[in-house]
């Protein structure tokens, strides 16, 4: 499938992100598990080793699509030239110090980190602009996962983490949507698109 | 990155509530007497550093402890944004392009202090009296009064803008209410894209970070 077509077609998409196991914002067991009920009554903690593992399964969810960002720039890099390809290994770059610093939270709440697949079945990218907009899709993935994610967390370092990380997401988009010739800066809110 | 082991009361307030239409028609009639003043803007040169404030700034913004507090807060730095775009459209400095991008992030600024206020509103709060003016603005970022390029606006506003990604960055690990965390990335996520835009007109790396935090 070209990308144009992936793009137009929400049921691909989800197809395509739960094919690698990412957990989608808003409708996987894992997001859901870790949500908990927030309707229960003042006072009843959660006890820290269940907010760990709570933690631990929302931070693997967005580990998930972390890794398949690194492992998309990885694949589209050799259809990017100039000034694009540096963009694109800076981004590159990002991805990884995200993936490797939520690798490292999950260590430091007793889990185990996610690895990435051994490969992936990305659409079809035959231009720059293919990889372009295809690392557009993704990053608006991620903002959405992580802002689905952000109040879950027990941890409130890891609200404020998240909060950074989707801002550089965001960042990432503008950069991306302008070598394109699009609005940089097309919303006040950005909230990203859940697949 | 710090990971510290803090801990959170434990539970997420999902909050939901209708709009205090009189409220926000008031809100609007402060927003359109702000937009009404001008600014004369002097011929010094930008000031060299504003790190002290932003601190200050945003130690007073994530120490404000409860959600009200915080949200009254970010309104205040909206509408100060919102005052310091006004200005700099107003300067006769900017090239038609880079003006309508001004106007533009103006308007994100001011989507931003119009859902804050509904949100303050709606958890039963007053919004803050309205900033005055210039004065104000210092108050956040020195500078406003002495630029004089076009590129002495686009590094005012870098600073104002990296002020509200740090206000908005430490303010979560205060807020409580889990749809002011996420509205709060939403708009965070805006003001670092503003960035972006804004680093690009003065040559600087749009995104110099892993972690967009606003610190200096």
């Amino acid at each position: 499938m070209d990308i144009d077509s992936f793009l137009r077609d929400p049921l691909s998409r989800r197809r395509f992100m739960s094919a690698w196991g990412v957990s989608l914002a808003g409708g996987s067991a894992a997001f859901l598990a870790a949500c908990g009920d927030d309707t229960k009554s003042p006072g009843v903690q959660t006890g820290p080793d269940e907010s760990d593992q709570a933690d631990v399964e929302i931070l693997n969810s967005v580990l998930d699509l972390e890794l398949l960002a690194v492992a998309a720039y990885k694949a589209g890099a050799a259809l990017l030239t100039g000034d694009v390809l540096q963009v694109g290994k800076a981004f590159l770059e990002q991805e990884q110090e995200h993936a490797d610093a939520l690798a490292q939270a999950i260590k430091d709440a007793g889990g185990t980190p996610n690895k990435a697949k051994a490969s992936y079945d990305f659409p079809k990218l035959s231009s720059q602009n293919d990889v372009l907009k295809f690392a557009v899709e993704l990053d608006n993935t991620a903002i959405a996962a992580y802002i689905d994610a952000l109040p879950k967390f027990s941890q409130r370092d890891l609200r404020a983490t998240a909060a950074a990380i989707v801002t550089t997401e965001a960042e990432h988009i503008a950069v991306l949507l302008g070598a394109l010739g699009d609005n940089q800066v097309p919303d006040a809110f950005v909230t990203g698109r859940a697949a | 990155m710090t990971m510290a082991p803090e801990r959170s009361a434990g539970r997420i307030i999902v909050a939901d509530g209708h709009a205090d239409t009189a409220q926000i028609a008031a809100f609007e009639r402060d927003r359109r007497d702000l937009l009404e003043r001008g600014f004369g803007l002097g011929a010094v040169a930008i000031a060299a550093s504003s790190i002290p404030l932003l601190l200050a700034v945003r130690n007073a913004f994530a120490q404000a402890g409860e959600d009200g507090a915080i949200l009254a807060s970010a309104i205040n730095l909206e509408r100060i944004a919102v005052i310091a775009y006004s200005a700099v459209i107003d300067s006769g400095l900017l090239s038609p392009a880079v003006e309508r991008i001004a106007r533009r992030f103006r308007g994100h600024e001011q989507e931003h202090a119009d859902a804050l206020t509904t949100a303050l509103t709606d958890l039963g709060g007053t919004p803050p009296s309205k900033p005055s003016g210039v004065k104000d603005v210092d108050k956040v970022v020195k500078g406003l009064g002495d630029v004089k390029s076009q590129a002495d606006i686009a590094n005012f506003a870098i600073e104002l803008e990296t002020a509200a990604v740090a206000a908005y960055y430490d303010a979560h690990r205060k807020l409580v209410d889990a749809k002011l965390l996420q509205t709060g990335a939403s708009i965070m996520a805006n003001e670092g894209q503003h960035l972006v835009v804004l680093r690009q007109l003065v040559k600087q790396d749009p995104v110099p970070n892993a972690l967009e935090t606003g610190k200096a």
